[in-house]
């Protein structure tokens, strides 16, 4: 994995989602916000953020008679929060200049 | 970025992840049948014939190969979240069965000291012992484990 420092996953709460998100194969968006601790829209917003950069894939899904928003990491978001870690690890190791 | 600013963000993913790690796990209801029937043991062991004890602990593993495993994958279904396979890791299974084995052990150990100390039905004191400890903290003991072994 090669090291790539990524703007739009660095912020705090993005890094946290991410994070979250590279750990499991899907998260339902109330696990997220509850994890997070963000509100609906907030939370949404961000979905929204790295959905736009093809990071993240929604789905919405029909459980009994209400519909849940799952999200997932896409392979491309795999890929630039694999870089990420990396380039975060060549920072702490000192064998990239502070960026 | 500073390396500190780095390791800081670092820890930010690494908690990420834990916490995640963390939902692989049994319901506490589980831990809570489980301190039952270790003390049901104990009292079989006391009062029951030998085969009962045996017939429990046949029981017992049965129920825990059909019910725990659909839960230490970290895939049920109807979960709010499916962790991923290298995160929920495939030593869990083991991690459990050899957190019983030690627990075992300790029932043995207290149920001996409780006998050498003259203590009247000891297999039940002992048994009550580590079932409490099983009850209040089995879901926080396998976390631990896990952590340690890296499941």
């Amino acid at each position: 994995m090669s090291a790539r420092f990524d703007e739009l996953i660095h912020p705090s709460t993005r890094l946290i989602l991410v994070a979250t998100l590279a750990a499991t194969d899907w998260a339902e968006f109330a696990y997220l916000r509850e994890r997070l601790g963000l509100s609906d829209s907030a939370l949404s917003k961000q979905l929204a953020t790295l959905e736009e950069a093809g990071y993240v894939a929604t789905e919405r899904r029909l459980e009994g008679k209400r519909h849940k928003l799952r999200a997932r990491l896409t392979d491309l978001g795999r890929e630039a929060f694999g870089g990420h870690v990396a380039a975060l690890r060549s920072i702490v190791d000192g064998s990239i200049p502070d960026s | 970025m500073t390396p500190a600013e780095a390791r800081e963000a670092l820890d930010v993913v690494a908690r990420a992840r834990r916490q995640v790690a963390d939902e692989v796990g049994l319901p506490r209801l589980y831990w809570w049948a489980m301190a039952v029937a270790w003390v049901l043991a104990g009292v079989l062991q006391e009062f029951g014939p030998q085969v009962a004890v045996s017939i429990l602990g046949l029981l017992f593993g049965t129920g825990h190969a059909a019910f725990a495993s659909r839960y230490l994958d970290g895939r049920r279904r109807r979960a709010r979240l499916r962790v991923s396979a290298s995160v929920a890791g495939r030593r869990t299974p083991a991690v459990v069965i050899g957190m019983l084995l030690g627990l075992v052990a300790v029932t043995v150990v207290a149920g001996n000291l409780l006998y050498a100390d003259g203590a009247g039905h000891p297999s039940i004191w002992a048994s009550i012992l580590v079932g409490a400890v099983i009850g209040l903290g089995g879901p926080e003991i396998l976390a631990t484990l896990r952590r340690w072994t890296r499941a």
